[in-house]
């Protein structure tokens, strides 16, 4: 009965929306801790101010511990959430057992990036608008690379300006294989009485899909197969026994890299001037430009003889099922993702990469991001129209996730890749199965 | 002979509070747990499927390899740290001068909280990091700590022990304070050794104590998996996989509750005969005292 | 034992106790010596030593106290004062109710008791993650979420402090409660007067394990408190733990504070562990 009423108070809503939405309700969302909750605050103030009938209550969660509590949250239909933040490739996890409404049709996502509205899709359906991209690039210690006579990559710096035109450019033509990653890794590598002092080269997120799904897709093959629950033939094909191979080199017959470092670290050492180059997100320049480190940022690697693969995706916004105030929190929700405002403050705010490609043009445009660093975000521009890459869609993310993670951990702390690959598989295909009925 | 007039309803009055607690906020939801095991969920729909969550765990091969570790892993940590905590608690009751001060560093696992630990471990157990540089000045080579099949469960053991048995001491030093020491004195004049002191009077002194410790001991590393999942996440190829961590990973990462509801069922009632049998072992003949 | 000796043999075996409690001290004091220079340096230096390691890691240089004053301008003091709130409370209404039960499970004899007793036993064989989701929707159900009673109502059971007591009122021999039960005194009085300063080592335990589960607790302050606006420390230390990047020196900074104060409540209880049963002299 409940339900119905809601539904019909909803649909009411919705056909009033614009005009004249319900008065004095108050909206529960979950977000990340920390600077994201600062940015969404700031959107929330915004708002308020077109909507004096709407307060918005933010929950804020540890990173760390976010995906646990909603998880446990909404799987008990807790109607105390109204707004989700959801993680990209948790999407079709969410939305498959029901815990997310289906965008409402009204809002116009046409000004999106194709991609990432995609992203937010479930067999065919819209469950979740893209708040903002990632993007990943490769940060350069410019004083090891002259110390140890070696060219470094072409990137941008510290001093330098350049328009979109000149960055096209770079992305296009100037990109560094991996290969060379390695070559110029292995002469800046240091060690000392069999320690290492200075790494030569690291990814950010250590053993981490996200980060790693460019290494087996740059040669040719996805990390599993389009009806999202079979990695027999993908995660174990020769392309990405090739990826692994290299990743594996890069700790064991190289020792270019450190074992195990957890998130934040390699930004830590890079600070550090223990680093020469790391494949890390755009989210790291205001740490390291706090730093006194000379360093340049170059395009993201990829394999010689491949195709230019880059990691993509962020977090997006859904609408709890189990929320009373659905015409509400869907107006809110379009607000953040599809308003000139309501995007341009979050990006002022927190300075990711956005979705939304009226900003895009801004920041392929606008003299303030001839400069660096924030020319960077033109590479980000480039690469999110171009290259970008979005994590395989599938109700058994967390499984791929796992099994990739266990999989590359271990390779790099020597377990032969073709066994790693093999246990990979087997243990993503028996979990996946029990959701895939 | 106070027994034949039971005060029916002062034990009521005294058993109440905790019995309502622990009925509300445990015993209840639990209930609401297990009976998860007996369903899955499917497309949103959560469908009965009776013991099919507990059937497929038989030909599971990630469960029976995780069920093995999860023995060798407490066949090791409840023997080590009761041990050690025992031995921790005869050196904090001594008594000389300056043991005020060990006293104090002795207690100073208590308080860092496990997350914490685990992080500080963490770093000190890297490659290059701060045990191997120790290790390094005595000639020894730097060993891969947690990054190793052969070593990662006992460096999770080590850390886990690090952080445990000062907690345990406490239990034991209350312990202690209840055996006399007239007995001591009489066995000292006896000409008694003090390891035979240890063994003949101390130990089943501590009886009751040591089952206390046993039981919670057992209990608290059968289900731990805090650690495993901050620094290894039940690798290298799968030589922490605890029992635990699999069923958090089922329930939480997967979202397939149905699993990690049978596997917890599974690891309880194992637990539950483990204490059963504990209990025979060491409450039998203090029954008979 | 005394440590005043003139003999050399007695001074070479003072010398080798020493030396295992400074061995053993170092093992427990090292990591935590770690963290306190490391709440000592500015974050950006926190790994400058450690990759690899050199012994100017144990130093605390360079020295700024950036990451004490920062905890604090975080509210940090707001946040140990809420978990010292909770965590006491508990402790005290723990002491009471488990005691009681414990007192009654060792004292009588009734129908069901070997039942009820195994229930609690089982009560804390149980995985809090398993449980923590009906756990919510209870404490939904009472209307308590973001409410300091759900912190504090469902931790002052305790089934292992139930059992501690059990184990240890079941040794005080019988005779004496029924010796004071001939002489008209009251089962009340008996408890308070006799029972309760007999088990005051037993309380110090019980009121340990309660006060660290309270001081650990982490997941459950998470669900409880969904607004957020009651924080205890593990949570919000989790905070230090941010998407991009950790504030290191905070974290440690927290850490230190948060060691020392429960060591720093047990001390002064030291003086209760005098000999208790045989002090009163009924166990000879």
């Amino acid at each position: 009965m409940k339900t119905i009423t809601f539904a019909i108070a909803g649909l009411a809503a919705s056909l009033l929306a614009g005009t004249a939405l319900a008065q004095d309700k108050t909206l529960n969302m979950i977000v990340i801790e920390g600077g994201d909750t600062a940015a969404m605050q700031a959107v929330v103030d915004a708002y308020k101010a077109d909507h004096p009938g709407i307060a918005i209550n933010l929950q804020p969660y540890p990173f760390a511990q976010f995906f646990q509590v909603a998880e446990l949250r909404l799987r008990s239909a807790d109607a105390g959430i109204d707004l989700v933040y959801v993680d990209a490739p948790l999407l079709a996890s969410y939305a498959s057992r029901g815990f997310l409404s289906p965008i409402d049709a009204g809002i116009d996502t046409s000004a999106l990036v194709p991609a990432a509205v995609e992203a937010g899709q479930y067999e065919g359906t819209q469950y979740a608008l893209p708040i903002n991209n990632s993007a990943q690039v490769l940060y350069v210690n410019n004083a090891l690379f002259e110390a140890a006579g070696i060219t470094p990559p072409a990137g941008l710096t510290k001093g330098e300006t350049a328009t979109q035109a000149d960055i096209d450019t770079l992305a296009s033509s100037e990109r560094w294989t991996w290969e060379q990653v390695a070559d110029a890794a292995r002469k800046l590598t240091v060690t000392d009485n069999g320690r290492t002092t200075t790494y030569g080269f690291t990814v950010e997120q250590f053993g981490e899909l996200y980060q790693l799904q460019p290494f087996g897709e740059s040669l040719g093959s996805p990390v599993i197969g389009p009806d999202g629950y079979t990695a027999k033939g993908y995660l174990d094909s020769e392309a990405w026994t090739k990826g692994a191979t290299y990743w594996s080199d890069l700790y064991n017959a190289w020792a270019v890299s450190p074992k195990s470092l957890g998130y934040g670290e390699a930004a830590s050492l890079f600070g550090n001037g223990q680093l020469a180059m790391f494949a890390g997100g755009t989210w790291n320049l205001p740490i390291l430009s706090a730093t006194d480190i000379d360093f340049s940022v170059a395009p993201y690697p990829y394999f010689e003889g491949g195709s230019v693969v880059t990691p993509t995706g962020s977090w997006y916004v859904g609408v709890n099922a189990a929320s009373a105030n659905q015409a509400e929190a869907m107006d809110f929700a379009g607000y953040l993702t599809t308003s000139d405002a309501g995007t341009k403050v979050w990006f002022d705010s927190l300075q990711q990469l956005p979705t939304y490609k009226p900003l895009l043009d801004t920041i392929s445009t606008a003299p303030e991001y001839d400069a660096f660093p924030q020319n960077v975000f033109r590479l980000g521009v480039y690469d999110s129209l171009n290259t970008a890459k979005a994590r395989p869609v599938t109700a058994a993310y967390g499984q791929l996730q796992d099994a990739f993670r266990t999989a590359f951990v271990d390779i790099a702390n020597g377990v032969p890749v073709a066994d790693a690959l093999a246990s990979a598989v087997q243990k993503f295909e028996s979990a996946a199965s029990r959701v895939a009925q | 002979m106070f027994r034949s007039r039971t005060p029916v309803l002062l034990i009521a009055a005294l058993l109440a509070p905790a019995l309502i607690g622990l009925v509300v906020f445990r015993l209840y939801p639990v209930a609401l747990a297990v009976s998860d095991s007996f369903f899955n969920m499917v497309r949103g729909q959560q469908l009965f499927v009776g013991f099919d969550n507990y059937l497929s765990l038989l030909s599971d091969r990630t469960f029976w390899k995780s069920m093995q570790v999860t023995f060798w892993f407490n066949l090791l940590i409840n023997p080590i740290q009761i041990a050690l905590a025992l031995g921790l608690a005869l050196l904090y009751v001594q008594q000389f001068r300056g043991v005020t001060l060990y006293r104090v560093l002795f207690l100073i696992p208590i308080g860092v909280s496990l997350p914490t630990a685990v992080i500080i471990w963490r770093i000190m157990l890297t490659q290059d990091g701060l045990v191997n540089g120790l290790i390094g000045i005595a000639g020894v080579p730097a060993q891969p700590w947690l990054t190793s099949e052969s070593l990662a469960l006992y460096s999770i053991i080590a850390i886990a022990t690090w952080k445990g048995i000062s907690y345990w001491m406490i239990f034991i030093i209350g312990g202690l304070q209840t055996i006399s020491p007239e007995i001591y004195d009489a066995a000292r004049l006896d000409g008694v050794k003090p390891w035979q002191r240890l063994i003949f009077i101390t130990i089943p002194l501590l009886r009751p104590t040591l089952l206390f410790v046993l039981v919670a001991d057992v209990s608290i590393n059968f289900l731990l998996f805090a650690p495993i999942f901050m620094l290894t996440q039940g690798g290298p190829a799968d030589s922490t996989n605890v029992l635990m961590y699999e069923a958090y990973k089922s329930g939480f990462i997967f979202g397939d509750m149905g699993r990690a509801m049978a596997i917890i069922v599974v690891v309880v009632a194992i637990l539950l005969i483990i204490v059963a049998a504990q209990f025979k072992l060491l409450s039998g003949r203090e029954a008979r005292q | 034992m005394s440590a005043r000796s003139g003999q050399p043999g007695k001074a070479l075996s003072l010398g080798l106790k020493h030396l295992a409690y400074l061995i053993i001290a170092f093992i427990f004091v090292l990591p935590l010596w770690w963290a306190i220079v490391s709440s000592l340096r500015p974050n950006s230096a926190i790994f400058a030593d450690i990759f690899p390691f050199t012994p100017k890691a144990l130093l605390p240089a360079p020295f700024t106290l950036e990451a004490y004053t920062g905890i604090f301008e975080r509210g940090f003091g707001l946040i140990i004062a809420n978990t010292m709130l909770v965590a006491l409370v508990t402790m005290a209404a723990g002491l009471i109710v488990n005691g009681a039960a414990g007192f009654a499970f060792a004292m009588f004899d009734f129908k069901g008791k070997k039942f009820i007793l195994s229930a609690i036993i089982i009560s804390f064989m149980l995985p809090f993650e398993a449980i923590a989701l009906p756990l919510y929707t209870v404490t939904q159900q009472l209307g308590w979420l973001d409410n300091i009673a759900a912190l504090i109502v469902p931790s002052v059971a305790n089934g292992l402090a139930v059992f501690l007591f059990y184990q240890f009122f079941s040794q005080v021999p019988k005779d004496y409660a029924e010796a004071a039960r001939l002489d008209g005194v009251s089962w009340i009085d008996i408890l308070l007067r006799i029972y309760v300063p007999l088990s005051l080592p037993t309380c110090i335990s019980a009121a340990l394990l309660l006060f660290i589960f309270q001081w650990e607790a982490f997941l459950w302050p998470l669900l409880a408190m969904p607004s957020q606006q009651f924080k205890v420390i593990q949570v919000g230390m989790a905070a230090f733990q941010q998407q991009y990047q950790t504030i290191w020196n905070q974290l440690f900074a927290v850490s230190v504070i948060t060691a020392l104060i429960p060591i720093a409540l047990l001390l002064p209880l030291q003086r209760y562990y005098v000999q208790g049963l045989a002090g009163a002299g009924i166990k000879g």
